[in-house]
Parts: C-alpha cells; structure tokens; sequence
C-alpha cells in the first residue's frame, strides 16, 4: 500500500508558489473569481509503513517553522476546489531519487518506490467548474507529461514484459504500403523507402523493427541533413550543396584559430595557456512548440552534451538562447488547433533555460527574443553552449576495435523516442497527440554529475571518444562513433527506468542525460570507479568491432545486423530544385511624425527592442564566478550589453567573448541581405565591447519552413550571404545546424511557415578582458560618434516600418567588404581604452542604441540630426555594424577613428532627458524616465 | 606563510565549487575539493582542516527543500566529524545552497545539529534572482567580516529561496546576540524590506547570520563571484579597488586559520 504525507505552509505565511500561480490566474489568464491559492505537496511511499511515513514527514519532507504535515488524510480542507497534478506515470520525476536516498540515508528500510506531486487550492466564492478547467488545461498541467490525480495509485511501480521484435515484411509491400509505412513515424519518402527495400532484397531477408527505425533514424533530415546535402538546381543551374559551400568557405579562410570544424558534436577554437573554446548552438523547436518547459530543457540539456562530448570532454562555461515567439497578447482565436499559446510558451520555455542552466551551474549570458505573429504555430527555440578544454584533447576520438561501447548516466526510459524523426516532419494539428512521447523532462543534476565524472576520467587519460546520446539514443552514438570500426551491442545489458522496453525502444529512446564512450579494456575498471565516486550509472554496453557492422543482440538473439556503409552512405542524394521569388512588397512613405515622443516610446517599447530584464534576472548568469561583460551594467544595473565577455580561467585575464545576431523579418523581404544582417549583428556585438574581428569564428543555425522550392531558394540565398560574408571578414563557421520543418499545415489546409531564421553566434578570444568597454555612457559632456557606412533610406525591415505595418523592400544592403576596416579600428580604439562606452546599432537604430546607453549611464544627451539626413530615417534606421561610441572631451574623434566614416552627433549631458535638434529647431525633448518606463514595461508584463 | 587547509564540499549538484576554491586559493589557502561520498567512506577527514567551504549551487537538485538532502546527509553520516571540527573552533562558511545547508543541519544559528530553527524560504518573487545588491556589514563577532563593519558591500545573488523566515522568539534571539552579519541596503545603505533591493523578501532584511562564537557563517549572497576586478558589473566605472571587498571575508578567514 501507499502511504502519503501532504505538506503545506502553516496558515498566516505567505505561500509563494500559491502567490505565484495566484498572479497567473489574474494577469495571464485574466479570471478574477479566484481569490486566494493555497498549494501543498504530496509525497508518496510504497513499501513502508505508516509510522516510518509520519517519521519521514518530521525528519526529512516538513519544517515545522513554517509547514504542516498530514500523514494520509487530506490537508487543503476549506478550498473551493483542489486539484492534484503529478507527472504521467513513465515520466521521471527528478525528485524521487532523492527521497530514496534520504529515506536510506535516515535508516528507513523497506522502500521501494517515492513519488511526488503538487496540490492546489483554489478559494473564492464564485469560482466555477469552467475556471477550474481553464486554469489546470492553461496553467497547471501540460497533458504531455503530466495528468490531474483523481485518486490516489495503487502502486508506483511501472510494470510491463518487453514486446516482440518483429519482422518488417518490406519485401513484398508495394508503393502504397511503403508510403503508409513512413508515414507519422519513419518520415522518409518514397525513394528512399525503396533504397531500404532493395537493400533487404539483395540481403534476401525482411528487416527488424530494430533496423528499420535505425535506418529511418540516421536517414531523418535531422541527422542526415539531406536537404544540406542535395545536389541543387538553382534557377535551372545546379551549383555545389548548400553543406559543401559553408565548409569550402571555413577551408578557404585557413584561419589558425580553428583547431576542429563540423567533424565534431561542437566546433574548436584556440584560447590561450594551451587551452581551447568550444562552441555549439542547436534547435529546439519542436519539443518546444507541444511542450516548451521540457523542449526547452531538453535542449539546453543536449546543446550541453554536445559540448561535454567534444574532443575527449569539455567542461561547460556558457549557455545562449534565442527565440522567437508570437506575440505573448495575440487573442486565442488566432493560435491554430494543436498548438500553444505563445504567452504560455514564452514563459514555459524560459522557465525551462532557466530550471537546466541554473541547476547545471552553467551562466546563461547571452540572448534574445524576437516576436512575430508568424510564429504562432511553431517557435523558434535555440540554445547554445561553450566550453573550455585543452586543446591537447580536442580532436575528435577513434574508437579501436576492442574498446568498450560504455552508456553512461541516466537510465533508458520510452521517453523522446522518435525525437529525430518527428522533429523532421512538419507540424500538424495532430502532432501533439501522436507524438507525445517525444518530449520528457530534464534532470539536470544528473547530467552535472555526469559532467564532473567525465572531466575526472578525462583528465586521467580514460576516454578514447566520446559522445552524447542525442537524436537517436543509442543508435546514433554508437552508430556514428563506430562508423569506422563497427560495433556491437547487448540491449538488455542498458540499465532501463522500468521494464517493458522492447529492444528496438531500448536502442531509440532518446532518454535525457547519457553519453556513450570508447574506452579501452585497460580503464574500464578505473572508470567503474570514478563514476561510483560521483554517484553515476555506467555499464559496458558491447565492443567496437573490426567488422564494419553494427549489430545488437538482446537475451543473447541477433536483432540487428545492418551493414555500417549502408546506414551511413546508403541514403540516396536528393536533387532538389530551388527558386526564390521577391515578394510583391510595397514601400512605406516615411513622413514627419505629429507626435515625436509617442513615436520614441513606441519603439522604444516594440516587443523586439524592450528591455528583457526580467527575463536576464532569472537566469544564473554569474556562476562560475567568470562573467566580465555581464548582460545588465550601468549605475541602475539596467543599461544592455552587446555581447558577453567572459575570463574562463580564474586569475587570468583572457577573455572570451560571445554574441549573436538574427533578424527574420529581413528574411522575408530578401534572405542574403537579412543573412548579411545577422552576420554583421553577430560581430557587431562582439567587437562593440572590445572583441578582435581578426580572432573570432562563427556558428550558423538556419530555422527554415520546409524546404519547397521557393524556401530552398531562399536557404540558398541565404548560404551564399554566408560564404560571401566569410570570404570578406576571415571568419569562418565551425559548427553548424538546420532545422528545415517550420511549416504547420492545419486540416483546413491552412500553410504557415515561420519567418525564416539565419542565427549567427559569434565568439573569439581577446588576451586582457580589462581592454573592453560596456555600452553605459560614462560621463557628461563627452562626444557622441556615430560610426559606419549606412545608407538611412534603407528602412525596410526596421521595427519602425513593422509600427507601420508596411516591412518595405529597400532593406540594408550591408556591403561585407566595407565592414572588416570599421571593425578593426574599432577594436583598437577600444583595447587601447579611447573609448568610455560603444553600443551597435541593431533593431530600433540610433534612437535605441542612444536610449540604452542614456539608461545605463543614467546620463542624458543632446544630439544634433544633419542637415542632409531625414530626422525619421537617421533616428530609426537599423543598418547593423554601425556604432555609438562615447569618447571623452580631450579627443578627437576623427583623429582616433582615422579613415573610416564618423560623425560627431552629440554631447552626453547632465540633465536626464534626450533633447533631438535639427538645423538649429528643437524636434523633441524626452526624460529619461519616461523613455525607460515604456521600455521596461511590456516584459514586466508578461513575467512578474 | 602557513596556508590553512580548506575543504571545498562536493556533492551531486553543487556547481559554485570551482569560484569558492580560487577565491579561498586567492586569499592564501590550501584548497581541496572534497566529495561527500569520500567523507562518507572514510578516504578523507575533516580534522585535516582548517576551514569547510559549503559552496552554492543545487545540492541534490534542491529536492525537498533546498540543501535537505545534503543536510540529512551530513547529520546522519558525519555528525560526530561536524561536532569535532566546531568545537575545536574551526571555520564554516556556507555560500547560498551551503547557507541553507548550515541552517537545515542545526549548525546555524545555534551549533546544535538536528535542531532546524531558522529556514530559507522559496523568494517572495516566486522565482529565481539574479541581482547585484548592496550589503550592510553589522558589527558582530564573525571572524569572516573582521574589520569590515559598518561598509556596505556590493554583490550578486543567485537563487530561488533566499528568503530569511524565523519565528519571532528566534528572531529576537539572533538580534539580541548579534548573530545578524549581514543585511540587505537600499541605495542609502540602510537595511530594506523593499523588493528588489531586498529581493527575497527576508525577515529584517537578513542576508546573512553567524553562530554566536563567529566561527560558523552562512550568506545568501555570492562573495566568491566577486574577488577579482572585472568580476563586478560596473567595474569599468570604479576607481580604485572598492569591488573587492568581498575578498576580505576568504582572507579574513585564512587569516583566523592561520593563527589556529
């Protein structure tokens, strides 16, 4: 039987998490009948009595300064309405591994199974049935992974047989058959159903289950990238794959920085001391879009992995995030069937970044958010990591034949099986429901615990390769790893969550928190034991090969044997055809403003330029003890940053720098020069605060809708932007991802495809982090210097033109080759410390960039509009790697900046207002105050 | 010069580790990341040192309460190593999720393992902050803010249950014996209730409380984020050195150490 302690804060404490789902009710939801939330914990044993329960509850689950226990009876007695939410059976709660220990730890023998859940209590006298429905359907529960308890389990055990592997009788199904075969599961066409077909043919046998989700698996244009890879006609003319022409690109710019380029789960470049900086950035967009606290989760979780997976093991030092949401107020009619809210996904999502990089200890330091409507059936979630690790132990690891395939970590669960393939397929109404195993949740401490094992083992010479169980659980690290060699595996040796996994499931699932890695005979024991040390699971799964196979056997019977060649080069090469087409799109007439001021806060306040404070405030982003350019700086600590600066080697003042740029509105309207855009943000970032444009690489990340004809010209476009912008500035990708299935197709046949995102993360080294500059205007009566080449008629795009809704189509047209000599000397005006403040211009122009260095330094400024220049186009145009730069009163700008185009445009000031003059006539003067109000205000909307 | 040995506490999820190491090493201690399973076995003692460093992060993934676990752990294994090494007056320092450990083994604020008096609740907020805020130094007998009473000191806070509760005998009790080291300040530099300057919503603003012989010390606040100059959000526009005087709380305790 089940014994139950509930917990709860004594009556008269605040009750925060009650508080908190209080204020959702209200502000997100907008019901009012709710009063008072009162919330308690429910905590569930099997296999003790009711007296070790009450003794648990004192000891271990209750502190009785501030709660109360009951031992099985209720606890919320006075509410209206209470209601139990608990994870779905089969879904790991995180907190039960911990209730076991600390049972065992008190001396309390017998228990075989805790759980956990939480109760709500809702008050109020007029609260209904339909508000109760709403809150827990909106709120409390995501259907996913977890359910309402209507009464109490009878046991917490998952029991179950594992199924059967079947046969797949692939030989004899015709066209049809083959096509029904793919469908909602495996996502591969007809062509390449049959290059499985004839393969098992010519073996003159019917597949496993096992190697028919293997196959699908690799094959998937998640792994397999097949839309990277095809042979494309652009217009008619084929030119090279869109994957070849990045990395010729990285090759032709033979820059010695680089020490590992798309071979590896991250890209490598060289630091100082005999160290090296790894960076990777993925996508997370479908587990996102049905379960965003999980999706995102995960996906820090696993762009974490890729980092702890690189070379022979990296430790982790930063974490990004770049979004891109539908407004958080759009109505709900407007959401299509089978997705979710944007203002829920929002905040899910971030809780999620939040909850996995905290607990980790990893600072997530850079980010952004970008909103359009477009992403209403599917958003945009990325995450990105860096680590540090000697460059000794960079390169990618060779297993050998004979070296062990260890799992380590997390146990295998059913969970996320079929991530790889279903975050290749489009979006339907129905996604959500067929697809729910898909998502999980994170545990992030066992991945930390993880990571200190590796380290260790790491450092001991232990590990021969390594890499993270992603996509395709098993079947794809050790397929990948054992690409070479082959390998073979006994599935019913991988410790499992509960029983019932079939063999095929075992080797799929893409359970959370396990890495593979090739270890020689001669370590396994020494790795036994410092995984035991740091309380991590690690078993000796099979042996890589010499026989070019992989096979898995499970109880001793073959259930896979497939050829390695075939699995990795059988894919048949697409030939697709591309062919953009330049939307009809009509020019914004841009006048004079009546209301200047209500046009500044407008902007100022679009949810693409208001300050993300809140957000920022919620992420750990000083752990590690390592951040010398923070998000946030300036005398309020509410000033933005352009990039992050960090020093990953305490006492030593090397620094690394990180920033980003995208910007998919571009995109529509023309995707090389909106590709040009987010390169030149991305360095722009980077080199405002002091980065060295001759020492940095790049990471790509395209999230595109599906890829038919019209989007596949617009990616090639956006590819050739890429190569053009590698060939100008010498810096190169190194690391890279496409996620090509952000398309949603509803029943009614309604299409949307998201704007589509080119993200480009840029990082590089700087040998003193002390020679770099923050964005906060640092003192009154210094030169304001605008910086750059930009041609402000070129309005399209900018936030201005989306006020107006009319994007326009006279884009910035960023010329590469201009940018290099602007960078440059930037970076030596900053490290030889000319500079007090810089600030690029991004979304919202000079107008912006000017307010965020006036907040930062709680300083004003009076600047002067030329002649030549329209008011409304010099203020609010967006050409990125343009500048801000404060310099103090004795210098001379024009001295300083050299050849380059500067232009003095104003003074800093005492007084806390923005005065804008014109020929001699005042346009406008606004306080400081009000400009921040609406700049600060929409996100303090949205998060509390 | 003698270097005081430190051990830097490690356990499943703890992740401030690395940062309370160098700020210990910084300030001229011998430093040695200890996991509690090698205290549990036997393969390290606490006796062969001067200092215990529990250092921030999420023990055991802040289940049940925050730093429970790890503190069920430690009464229940090392209880008679914890008494020894605090009644031969050694130094403990807890550092957020090691404060809220000090306060959930009894250690804090009366040396009594087993007796929880004092707890730190989920924030006000509701959620995790992160913020830079100012401390005022209360003159007490802590050896780790020895010379530092009456400044304020800047500095960040990371966590999810930071909030100081008590009940109100032990409140006045602590008060009384001057056990309070450290108190949330507004810009004026006196104690606030007021969010965010006070950004979990703690009980007369406390951010930090001693043991009554000043030995044994737990702060929500980071010090060990901040004993190098670019490690301060707005270093670029100090002069001088004032970001530092978090230091003085690791040298204040090497110092102690030393003289052991």
């Amino acid at each position: 039987m089940i014994q139950e302690a509930r917990v709860m804060v004594r009556d008269g404490i605040p009750d925060s998490k009650g508080d908190e789902v209080l204020y959702e009710i209200h502000h997100a939801l907008g019901i009012s009948s709710v009063e008072k939330v009162r919330t308690a914990k429910v905590f569930r044993f099997e296999g003790i009595d009711e007296d070790a329960a009450r003794f648990l509850a004192e000891r271990l689950l209750t502190e009785e300064i501030f709660q109360s226990f009951r031992v099985n009876s209720t606890i919320i007695n006075d509410a209206a309405f209470v209601i139990e939410v608990a994870y779905r059976p089969g879904v790991m709660n995180p907190e039960a591994d911990s209730l076991m220990k600390s049972a065992s730890d008190l001396g309390v023998d017998g228990l075989i199974a805790a759980d956990s859940a939480w109760q709500y209590g809702f008050y109020g006298k007029n609260v209904t049935e339909a508000d109760i429905e709403r809150i827990v359907n909106s709120l409390l529960v995501n259907a996913t992974v977890e359910y309402v308890v209507k009464e109490s389990p009878e046991t917490l055990i998952i029991q179950g047989s594992p199924g059967r592997t079947e046969i797949v009788p692939i030989r004899s199904m015709n066209d049809q058959q083959l096509i029904e075969l793919s469908q909602d599961k495996l996502f591969l066409n007809l062509e390449e159903m049959r290059v499985i077909q004839n393969y098992f043919n010519s073996l003159d046998r019917d597949p496993t289950d096992c190697e028919i989700e293997i196959i699908a698996q690799t094959w998937s244009e998640h792994c397999g990238h097949k839309t990277f890879k095809a042979r494309l006609i652009v217009d008619g003319k084929e030119k090279k794959p869109l994957l070849k022409r990045l990395r010729d690109a990285t090759e032709e710019s033979k820059n010695p920085l680089v020490l590992s380029a798309f071979v590896d789960n991250s890209g490598v470049m060289d630091f100082y001391d005999g160290m090296a900086i790894c960076g990777k950035v993925e996508t997370h967009n479908s587990p996102s879009a049905i379960e965003p606290y999980g999706g995102a989760m995960t996906g820090s979780g696993g762009v974490f992995r890729d980092i702890a997976g690189t070379g022979l093991g990296a430790k982790v030092i930063a974490s990004t995030d770049m979004f891109c949401f539908a407004p958080p107020d759009l109505p709900a009619a407007e959401i299509p069937p089978g997705c979710l809210h944007p203002h829920y996904l929002l905040r899910r999502a971030i809780a999620g970044i939040r909850d996995y990089g905290n607990r980790m200890g990893i600072p997530t330091n850079n980010g952004s958010l970008h909103f359009h409507r477009d992403y209403r059936a599917k958003p945009t979630v990325i995450a990105g990591a860096y680590g540090i690790l000697p460059a000794a132990a960079c390169q990618k690891g060779q297993p050998q034949p004979g070296d062990r395939v260890m799992a380590m970590g997390g146990r295998t669960g059913r969970d996320g099986i079929h991530g790889a393939t279903f975050s290749s397929g489009e979006m339907t109404d129905r996604t959500i429901d067929v697809n729910a195993s898909a998502v999980q949740i994170g545990h992030p401490i066992e991945e930390k615990r993880m990571f200190d094992a590796i380290l260790t083992a790491r450092d001991e010479g232990l590990i021969r390769a390594i890499t993270d169980c992603g996509a395709g659980g098993f079947a794809s690290a050790v397929g990948e790893m054992g690409a070479e060699t082959g390998a073979r595996i006994a599935l019913d040796l991988a410790p499992l969550k509960y029983p019932g996994l079939s063999p095929w499931e075992i080797l799929l699932s893409e359970s959370q928190e396990r890495m593979v890695l090739a270890v020689a005979p001669e370590h396994v024991e020494r790795l036994l034991e410092i995984c035991r040390d740091y309380n991590v699971e690690v078993t000796v799964l099979g042996e890589f090969t010499g026989d070019g196979h992989f096979s898995a056997t499970y109880d001793g019977r073959k259930v896979m044997d497939l050829d390695m060649n075939f699995l990795h080069d059988g894919l048949p090469q697409r030939v697709l055809s591309a062919a953009w087409k330049r939307p009809p799109l009509t020019e914004l007439k841009i006048k004079a403003p009546a209301d200047w001021p209500g046009l500044y806060k407008k902007v100022l306040g679009h949810l693409n330029v208001c300050s993300k404070e809140p957000i920022v405030r919620m992420y750990d982003h000083g752990v590690q003890g390592t951040n010398a350019l923070p998000p946030f700086a300036g005398v309020h600590v509410d000033g933005p940053n352009d990039a992050a600066i960090l020093t990953p080697i305490l006492g030593k003042p090397y620094g690394l720098v990180i920033s980003h740029g995208l910007n998919p509105v571009l995109n529509q309207i023309d995707p090389y020069y909106g590709s040009i855009w987010a390169a030149t943000e991305a360095v722009a970032n980077a080199v405002a605060c002091g980065a060295n444009p001759d020492e940095m690489v790049l990471i790509d990340n395209f999230i595109w809708p599906f890829p038919d004809e019209e989007q596949l010209g617009a990616l090639d476009m956006a590819i050739d932007a890429c190569v053009d912008f590698v060939r100008a500035t010498g810096m190169p990708f190194i690391s890279g991802k496409d996620s090509l299935s952000s398309t949603y197709r509803g029943k009614d046949g309604t299409v949307i495809k998201i704007p589509p995102v080119l993200c480009v993360s840029a990082f590089g080294r700087i040998p003193d982090a002390a020679k770099t500059v923050s964005a906060d205007f640092k003192a009154a009566g210094s030169h304001i210097v605008l910086l750059g080449y930009r041609d402000t008629k070129e309005m399209a795009g900018s936030v201005y033109c989306q006020i107006h809704d009319a994007p326009g189509s006279n884009l910035p047209r960023i010329n590469p080759d201009n940018l290099m000599p602007v960078l440059k000397t930037l970076y030596r005006t900053v490290s030889s410390r000319q500079l007090l403040a810089c600030h690029d211009l991004s979304e919202g122009g000079l107008a912006v960039a000017l307010a965020e260095m006036c907040f930062g330094g709680d300083t004003g400024a009076v600047i002067n509009i030329p002649e030549d220049e329209d008011a409304i186009n010099f203020l609010f145009n967006e050409t990125a790697g343009c500048f801000l730069a404060e310099v103090p009163t004795g210098l001379k700008p024009a001295a300083i900046f050299g050849g380059i185009p500067c232009r003095i445009i104003g003074v800093t000031s005492t007084d806390k207002s923005i005065t804008v003059k014109q020929s001699g006539d005042e346009l406008f003067t606004l306080e400081l105050n009000e400009l921040k109000t609406a700049w600060q205000q929409p996100m303090k909307e949205v998060f509390r | 010069m003698k270097k005081p040995g430190v051990c830097v506490l490690r356990a499943d999820g703890i992740n401030c580790d690395e940062e309370t190491f160098h700020a210990f090493e910084n300030a001229g201690a011998k430093c040695a990341m200890v996991h509690v399973n090698q205290l549990r076995r036997g393969e390290e003692n606490l006796s062969s040192y001067q200092i215990l460093a529990l250092p921030g992060g999420f023990s055991y993934g802040d289940d049940v309460h925050s730093g429970k676990i790890l503190a069920v752990e430690l009464t229940s294994f090392l209880k008679e190593q914890l008494n020894d090494f605090v009644h031969k007056g050694k130094l403990v320092i807890g550092i957020c999720n090691g404060f809220q450990v000090l306060v959930r083994t009894g250690l804090l604020p009366y040396r009594r393992l087993g007796e929880i008096k004092t707890t730190l609740m989920v924030n006000s907020s509701g959620h995790f902050e992160c913020r830079w805020v100012n401390l005022l130094v209360e003159s007490t007998p802590c050896v780790f803010t020895r010379g530092m009473a009456g400044k304020i000191m800047s500095v960040q806070v990371a966590n999810g249950g930071g909030k100081f509760y008590t009940a109100p005998d032990t409140l006045q009790d602590i008060e009384n014996q001057g056990q309070v080291v450290f108190r949330y300040a507004g810009n004026d530099g006196s104690p606030t209730l007021l969010y965010p300057a006070n950004p979990n919503g703690s009980l007369n603003a406390i951010a930090g409380i001693c043991d009554s012989t000043g030995r044994i010390m737990g702060m929500m606040p980071h010090p060990e984020r901040c004993v190098g100059k670019t490690q301060h959000p707005n270093w670029r526009r100090m002069s001088g050195d004032n970001s530092l005087c978090c230091q003085d709380i690791f040298k204040n305790a090497v110092e102690y150490a030393r003289q052991m």
